[in-house]
């Protein structure tokens, strides 16, 4: 355990994990929900049902508590690929920073700035100019999605050029961008941001429901996010299955570590599909294993056997294959069963509207149903965080997978170095994880404020939730004239 | 020779020339934001604190992107650049990046707290701190970073700590104390803007100090500063920046004396872009300070290109739309009692 403590590229890795798994919990969210405020600000402007705009002020408020978080966490993950991982960053700067350049450019500025006109500037910006807002903040938090998973996809499936004496040379950017991973990568992590706000939401207005509190304002957003998962739910299972299908296409290390499978199954042999198992690293066997017959051929091809070989762990030197199998094994079946939840979860809730049995009054009494929404609220998170490790841990040893190895791409930083920047933000981080949920909570506990006015109907706007906030300059004409 | 010739030279120099401009700006945009952090340190009573927050609600954090863009830039136009810089700096930058954190999450935490003593002080400590960070990059400018010659970086952990370094550091809080104030002057008004009035002056003549000691050492203690500060034509450059800064301080002064409420800031603008361009032409054509060029740091041309079709494009875009954000929201920050 000591060895960690000294080890540059050990703590380097750790704190990595450390910045991208607490950075993820935010963006997730927001980027999501910046759709729902979408769709409910859209709704307000339609119907001029005063609902959908109480809605749209109730959700900020969350929203921005989150996305304050996420902007801070995204700091550290901005610079550390040049603080803790120099010679990769100069191996493949040429294209893998310039797409962390488009983010920022296209991406980060564009919801940076609008997020304050959508969030201060009800009273200041015509309805249409601040509707514009709000597409653009979705906008921007939707294409920072797509740079990063363009770039990570990169990572997984380098393609449009070559390496030349350890540097990335690029031949073609569109090939590069459009790598093999990218567009399933993109919409697997889109829906993925997608179905976890519209769960948190859904639960959160599930306690409201239970706690019979504003029953018929949060029956609304519950069924806005029923509808949206009606299609978003089942959508993102076969996504998630053509992501599995491609890691099996291009990364064979990674499937046999996401499968916990040691030994080759020859061709034309069924493979069976394990269910649980207990990996065991050193005598390089499951200790003990649940299977499926059969399954694993029909997943991967629907064949009941497959013509080509799928290779075990055991075909490669234990420095060319993943480390942490048991990790990669369960983080991946964990998504899945999240997945499935979700679908079963939503069936059952549209089952029972058809049954006419979604009034607040009836879910009032489906006790059950609202805490299985309530439980599934940060369920979404867990899948999300397991799918990342799945990504990232399999497909150690490589940072480009089959080029460049992770241990060559760390910074020649003293370990004590990262040892202290690892335990500063580890600690930041606890607390800001324990305050952020403390406020969230208090948003939650004090609930919207149905009494806010239509913004830009009085003269002078005369209720304010803010203690302070701007008003235009209201001298009179004379002494601005004088 | 080669026909490509005049290309390579030219877009590492197009590109040196847009990260300076995402630098400036973030070093203004910023570091008013920064200021007016400081600054809330020393603001009696919760009232102000609330108008000094409020008056960046709406802008801290698309300044700060300016800061994320030129990261990111860095990185794609020149990556030796960026993997050496930041290793080399790696202390100061966390130092930096601990202290965004701190004054990001402030914002939020403060106003759903109902005690906010502990946010104001991180928003108040978070934003020295970045700015203390910044100062040392800054101080290592000067000093120049310790290279092989693949350019990799060779020198030690704290080589940034020096007193040199310090002072520069200083100088640098000094200099968004000023920029800070002086948007407080326009943001506020009444007995609040009178303080930030008292506050600039005074931020005013410790800038100058910070700024002709700077002046002054830089040719002393620096070799390669002094051949090319002494060199034909700049020299006729570094001898116009004093005489405009000096001219632009007396300026400065005059207006914060006539109470003028758009000059003061207008003036500091100046003068940080006058400093700017006197660092510019310091650092040119180098990109690591003292020996790593453009030239050799800077990603294939192919690259530069891809980047700056984009990039390019959006940068007056992006200028539109982070002005129009500022003219919503103009006006004085006025605290409404309940």
């Amino acid at each position: 355990m000591l060895d960690v403590l000294s080890d540059t590229v050990t703590l380097s890795r750790l704190q990595f994990a450390l910045t991208a798994v607490f950075h993820m919990l935010w963006p997730v969210l927001t980027t999501g929900m910046a759709i729902y405020l979408v769709i409910v600000e859209a709704l307000w402007l339609k119907t001029r049902n005063i609902t959908y705009y109480h809605h749209a002020r109730f959700w900020t408020k969350l929203y921005v508590l989150n996305f304050g978080i996420g902007v801070a966490s995204g700091l550290p993950m901005a610079f550390q690929f040049g603080l803790n991982w120099a010679p990769f960053s100069e191996a493949v700067g040429d294209f893998f920073g310039t797409l962390l350049g488009f983010e920022g450019t296209m991406a980060f500025m564009l919801e940076a700035s609008f997020l304050g006109i959508m969030v201060f500037g009800w009273e200041r910006v015509p309805p249409v100019v601040h509707f514009l807002s709000t597409v653009l903040v979705a906008i921007g938090a939707n294409l920072s999605t797509f740079w990063i998973l363009t770039a990570n996809s990169w990572l997984q499936t380098p393609a449009g050029g070559f390496f030349a004496n350890g540097k990335f040379v690029v031949q073609d950017y569109f090939q590069a961008i459009v790598n093999p991973f990218m567009i399933n990568s993109f919409l697997h992590m889109f829906f993925a941001t997608l179905e976890t706000a519209l769960f948190v939401i859904g639960g959160i207005s599930a306690w409201y429901l239970l706690k019979q509190r504003d029953g018929e304002f949060f029956s609304r957003s519950f069924k806005i996010v029923l509808v949206a998962l009606i299609l978003v739910a089942p959508l993102q299972i076969v996504l998630g299955h053509w992501s599995a299908d491609q890691v099996y296409h291009y990364q064979p290390t990674k499937l046999a570590a996401m499968e916990a499978l040691w030994e080759t199954i020859p061709a034309n042999t069924p493979a069976d599909w394990s269910l649980l198992a207990l990996p065991n690293q050193q005598l390089e066997t499951n200790t003990w294993e649940l299977k499926v017959p059969g399954l694993l051929s029909y997943l991967l091809e629907l064949k009941p056997a497959l013509d080509t070989p799928i290779l075990g762990l055991k075909h490669w030197a234990p420095q060319d294959r993943p480390q942490m199998v048991g990790m990669v094994y369960y983080s991946f079946r964990i998504m899945i069963a999240i997945g499935v939840f979700f679908v079963v979860l939503m069936l059952v809730t549209v089952l029972a509207w058809v049954r006419g049995k979604l009034t607040p009054a009836a879910l009032a009494q489906n006790k059950w149903l609202l805490w299985s929404w309530i439980f599934a609220g940060p369920l979404g998170y867990i899948a999300v965080e397991c799918g990342w490790m799945v990504r990232c841990i399999g497909r150690q040893p490589w940072l480009v997978y089959g080029e460049l190895r992770t241990v060559e791409s760390a910074s020649h930083v003293p370990p004590g170095v990262v040892l202290f920047s690892l335990s500063g933000l580890m600690v930041m981080y606890a607390i800001f994880f324990v305050v952020t949920l403390y406020f969230g909570q208090k948003i939650i506990q004090k609930g919207p404020d149905l009494t806010l006015p239509v913004p830009r109907t009085a003269l002078q706007p005369t209720l304010v939730t803010e203690p302070a906030r701007h008003v235009p300059d209201q001298r009179p004409v004379e002494a601005s004239q004088s | 020779m080669q026909p490509l010739e005049p290309l390579h030279n030219f877009l590492p120099q197009v590109w040196f020339f847009i990260l300076g401009l995402f630098l400036f700006l973030y070093v203004l945009l910023d570091g008013f934001d920064l200021g007016v952090g400081i600054l809330s340190l020393t603001a009696k009573g919760e009232e102000r604190r609330t108008i000094l927050m409020t008056s960046l609600g709406n802008v801290w954090d698309a300044n700060e992107t300016w800061l994320v863009l030129m990261g990111g830039s860095l990185f794609g136009a020149f990556p030796l650049a960026y993997a050496t810089i930041l290793n080399a700096l790696y202390l100061p930058l966390v130092l930096m990046v601990v202290g965004l954190i701190l004054r990001a999450v402030s914002f939020e935490f403060r106003e759903n707290a109902e005690h906010k003593m502990v946010w104001n002080i991180t928003f108040g400590v978070g934003s020295f701190l970045a700015a203390l960070g910044q100062g040392f990059a800054l101080g290592t400018v000067f000093e120049g970073i310790k290279v092989d010659e693949a350019g990799h970086f060779a020198g030690g952990m704290w080589d940034w700590l020096t007193w040199h370094s310090v002072i520069v550091a200083l100088t640098l809080i000094q200099g968004y104390v000023l920029i800070g104030s002086t948007y407080l002057i326009l943001k506020t008004t009444g007995e609040l803007q009178n303080t930030y009035y008292r506050t600039a002056t005074i931020a005013t003549w410790t800038t100058l100090a910070g700024a002709v000691f700077i002046t002054v050492t830089t040719p002393i203690l620096w070799g390669h500063a002094r051949e090319l500060l002494f060199s034909r034509p700049l020299v006729y450059v570094f001898a116009a920046i004093p005489v405009l800064g000096v001219l632009l301080i007396i300026a400065l002064l005059r207006s914060l004396q006539l109470r003028q409420e758009v000059a003061p800031l207008v003036y500091t603008f100046l003068i940080f872009a006058l400093s700017f361009i006197g660092l510019g032409f310091l650092i040119f054509p180098n990109i690591i300070p003292p020996s790593v060029t453009i030239y050799e740091a800077a990603a294939a041309p192919s690259s530069l290109v891809f980047m700056l079709t984009f990039v390019g494009f959006l940068i007056p875009i992006l200028l539109g739309y982070n002005i129009y954000n500022y003219a919503v929201f103009r006006g004085k920050i006025v605290v409404e009692s309940q």
